[in-house]
């Protein structure tokens, strides 16, 4: 265990941490190991993280490629390729079997239909309509298999006047589509316009969240499915848009403009409904401040210096500081301040104050924005096993994100990070078919795999 | 599949809930714990949010720019849905008994409190697990609930988790400061997938009977959504970095700056795509260039600026909507950019019932976000908004535990059960009739 200071709870902490400690997971059982998934993913990586975290809890799960494999594969920063895949989908291949399968065949189809007639759950990403087009839609394949539960993620979900779009769902469109992206990001200054300062505009979010938001919600819906089928035998189609699922996210912004005609703008790295809760500069890059209750800010108040001055022991309430003006006012008082520090500096002191400070153990939240190679580095994720190098038998050490949680009972898990297209042609074709190399040889041949 | 969903919306109250005879306790505030239970609230799970008397969750304060609706934090309102409000004094002896009571009754509880302050309340993993070894028991905070950021207290919220995880720093443009999201993502994110793990245990308890603890950090929980940025960093040798609106693993998929002052986002990475945007450029010349003939090609950095500028050149030359509708003709991904009056008036999101107008006894009508998962047989349900502070006290101490009035009346003398403060989003909204909404009435 790292080296630092014991809280006075630590007995607690060491007993959690034998219950769930990361190292220990494949000491454990699996949630889902009874089930058997099919992932149809095309061209969408939403589809591929919801069937990662049902491979994480144990699913068998298939993830069927057409025979040249799919586009996810090439997504990748400056086009670099590991083996055939790149480092996206190092991340999203990992527990699945990997095998090809030409559905733009009867061929193909017919197999596809036997398998999800042995299956629990399937997952597709295609535009509304192919899969019926192709006779393998719902209605199709739960004639073969009630018990089968089908979920469709796409930009505009599977009905509703602009289903019928044939567009990919990919996430810089669902971000903008989301009403999210519109509303985050630096504010123009007065007087430029965005050729002056082309940063000054509407913003996605850096890493792909439209998409893991769309297939986590998809994920929560095929686990309460199962639940319902538990129950009934029954299986059902689900269907997720993904601007809808991003957008859901957003917890004010609709009532906002429905009940008071206010469109929600942009406000830099301030926010709309929080005081204290923002960026500040710092010496050596920045932090985040936040205190959303009023002992908390005049807290932070007290740590740079300026109870006395700003007068924080005669406030109140939060309530004026929540104002535009207000915040934008403070801001431009607390920059020059917090600038005299490092980040780690200012995080010592509230980490301090709590022991010593006047108002202690209220203290504001004191966090330094790191990179994420920073990030990749810091022992506290470390110890927690966040960044455990998997050690996959084709691609060698490959360090990715571990699981969401951890749990005493079936932890989620990574037991490999990829395999190459058709990979597991030879395990699965025999497993589910009994398709040995005769057959596999006849099949490949009519480009069926 | 047009049959399975006709007339969706229409049809939802005839179908049963996915998650009906599940009984949920939390004790939650602010975002990251409340927001994962409503989900399970809309699938039909029976909720009971826990909150300490009389001033409750603090997401009853916030508000955009002061303003609230009916004296209520519109967000509170969003996050809050279709439970039932209870408020226990949990420092007290006998609220710590009635909770285990509960929790004896209960499929899952949920907590975002600091590391082993349940502990402290008696009312820890192993406290629980003695009356109810089946319970589901998920803990969600900053840093867990073991290791140095945990151990030293550290407070932790959203932003705090954007900072920590590298995702702020990736979400900003080439050279400018780390940039802060407007929604609270790592809150909400963090708040749906601990529902994932909470329903992925309820499968593992159908078949083995066994409960679980559970513990989610929310900064670790979003550098599982970051991808490709971690093999990047070990492959390299270098820091990722930020690269604004454009996607560095996709290409073309960025955001354009219009002639109407818009702005539309678009994607045409496959062949097809890629093809069907030179033509609607008027340039299919692009698509054999050898710098642009292939995606992996296409993503080299050079190739990947020199595409978006000859598409950024031509964007500026069309309104926003032409780009959408030029995307649907030659079949490569567009939209123009939505803001909340288009998410609003979109017949689109309302035909599909994802908004929808509620129908609250103590809030009236307004619109709001259904949860965003459409299921065919058992479609969820946003039935209710939130409730003041102890508000159905009566009817769970009855329903559940059998109390009646002269036992309800010693709680409540000792402080162990608590209704609303007398203030803005604690109390029922002004135009209140002392009536309704009330289960039990006296």
């Amino acid at each position: 265990m790292a080296d630092y200071k014991r809280a006075k709870w630590s007995a607690w902490a060491d007993n959690i941490r034998s219950l769930d400690d990361p190292a220990h997971n494949f000491e454990k059982p699996e949630a889902l190991d009874d089930l058997v998934v099919i992932d149809l993913s095309s061209r969408s990586m939403a589809g591929c993280f919801c069937s990662s975290m049902l491979s994480e809890l144990g699913a068998e799960t298939i993830r069927i490629e057409p025979p040249g494999g799919d586009l996810v594969r090439t997504y990748s920063p400056n086009g670099i390729m590991v083996k055939d895949t790149g480092l996206a989908y190092l991340q999203e291949g990992r527990n699945k079997y990997h095998v090809t399968l030409n559905l733009e065949t009867e061929e193909g189809r017919d197999i596809l239909k036997s398998l999800a007639a042995q299956a629990d759950v399937l997952i597709e990403t295609y535009p509304a309509g192919t899969m019926d087009k192709w006779g393998i839609g719902y209605e199709a394949l739960s004639e073969i298999n009630p018990r089968l539960i089908f979920a469709s993620i796409s930009t505009f979900g599977q009905f509703g006047p602009e289903s019928k779009r044939k567009q990919y769902d990919y996430d810089n469109v669902s971000q903008a589509r989301s009403s999210i992206q519109y509303a985050t990001g630096e504010v123009l200054p007065e007087g430029k316009t965005v050729n002056d300062v082309p940063h000054a505009v509407p913003t996605k979010a850096g890493p792909w969240i439209a998409w893991a938001v769309s297939g986590t919600f998809a994920a929560m819906g095929i686990l309460a499915a199962l639940y319902h089928r538990d129950m009934t035998g029954e299986g059902q189609a689900i269907d997720v848009s993904t601007p809808e699922a991003y957008g859901r996210l957003n917890d004010y912004q609709l009532m906002w403009y429905g009940e008071a005609g206010v469109i929600n703008e942009r406000f830099g790295s301030l926010d709309t409904a929080l005081w204290l809760y923002g960026f500040y500069p710092t010496k050596d890059g920045g932090v985040f401040l936040g205190g959303l209750r009023l002992e908390m800010w005049k807290a932070f108040v007290d740590i740079i210096g300026k109870y006395d001055e700003w007068k924080a022991e005669e406030w109140t309430t939060l309530a004026p500081f929540m104002k535009k003006d207000w915040q934008l006012k403070y801001q431009s008082m607390i920059d020059p301040l917090t600038a005299q520090y490092t980040s780690e500096e200012l995080t010592k002191k509230s980490v301090e104050y709590a022991k010593s400070g006047r108002l202690a153990p209220i203290t504001p939240v004191v966090a330094e924005i790191v990179s994420p190679w920073k990030a990749m580095q810091d022992e506290n994720w470390l110890d927690r096993g966040m960044f455990t190098p998997v050690q996959d038998p084709v691609y060698g050490s490959v360090l990715c994100a571990q699981a969401q949680w951890k749990a005493t009972e079936t932890p989620p898990r990574t037991k490999w990070a990829c395999r190459p297209i058709g990979y597991d042609n030879g395990f699965i074709y025999l497993k589910y078919f009994g398709y040995g190399p005769v057959k596999l040889k006849e099949l490949g041949g009519k480009g069926i795999i | 599949m047009p049959g399975v969903f006709k007339d969706y919306a229409k049809n939802k109250l005839k179908k049963p809930a996915p998650l009906k005879g599940i009984r949920v306790i939390e004790v939650c505030t602010l975002l990251f714990g409340p927001a994962g239970p409503s989900f399970l609230a809309e699938m039909g799970a029976e909720v009971i949010k826990i909150e300490l008397p009389p001033a409750g969750d603090v997401t009853r304060s916030l508000n955009p720019f002061g303003w609230f609706f009916k004296e209520q934090g519109p967000m509170f309102m969003h996050i809050n849905p279709s439970k039932y409000y209870m408020a226990l004094d949990l420092h007290k002896d006998m609220a710590q008994n009635i909770f285990k009571e509960l929790c004896s009754k209960a499929d899952i509880v949920e907590f975002n409190l600091r590391p082993a302050v349940t502990n402290r309340w008696n009312i820890g993993y192993e406290d629980i697990k003695k009356v109810n070894p089946g319970i589901i028991y998920i803990e969600k905070n900053g840093f867990g609930q073991w290791g140095r950021y945990a151990e030293e207290d550290r407070p932790s919220n959203d932003g705090a988790a954007q900072a920590l995880s590298g995702y702020a720093w990736m979400s900003s443009f080439s050279k400018r400061p780390p940039l802060k999201q407007s929604i609270w993502i790592c809150d909400v994110y963090g708040a749906m997938m601990g529902e994932v793990a909470v329903l992925a245990a309820l499968h593992h308890r159908k078949r083995t009977g066994k409960g679980q603890f559970i513990e989610m950090s929310q900064s670790e929980n979003i550098m599982r959504a970051m991808g490709w940025i971690w093999p990047y960093q070990q492959m390299t040798g270098k820091g990722a970095e930020p690269s604004g609106n454009r996607d560095q693993c996709i290409c073309p998929a960025d955001t354009f700056l219009c002639k109407d002052g818009n702005f539309a986002a678009l994607a045409a990475p496959a062949p097809d795509e890629f093809k069907g945007l030179c033509t609607a450029m008027a340039k299919p010349e692009l698509a054999d260039d050898a710098r642009f003939k292939d995606h992996t090609t296409r993503l080299k950095d050079e190739n990947a600026l020199a595409i978006l500028k000859i598409i950024a050149g031509w964007a500026v030359g069309k309104t926003a909507d032409q780009i959408e509708n030029l995307g649907k003709k030659h079949g490569f991904a567009a939209t123009r950019l939505h803001n909340a009056k288009d998410e609003f008036e979109d017949p689109h999101r309302r035909d599909r019932g994802f908004i929808k107008e509620i129908d609250d006894p103590l809030y009236g009508k307004y619109a709001d976000h259904e949860i965003p998962i459409m299921m065919s047989k058992t479609p969820p349900k946003h039935r209710w908004t939130v409730r003041p502070v102890g508000f159905d006290n009566d009817f769970i101490m009855t329903k559940i535990l059998g109390r009646n009035q002269a036992q309800l009346d010693e709680l409540y003398t000792h402080g162990v059960l608590g209704r609303w403060k007398d203030q803005q989003g604690r109390r029922p909204p002004p135009d209140w009739d002392g009536q309704s909404g009330a289960i039990l009435r006296r």
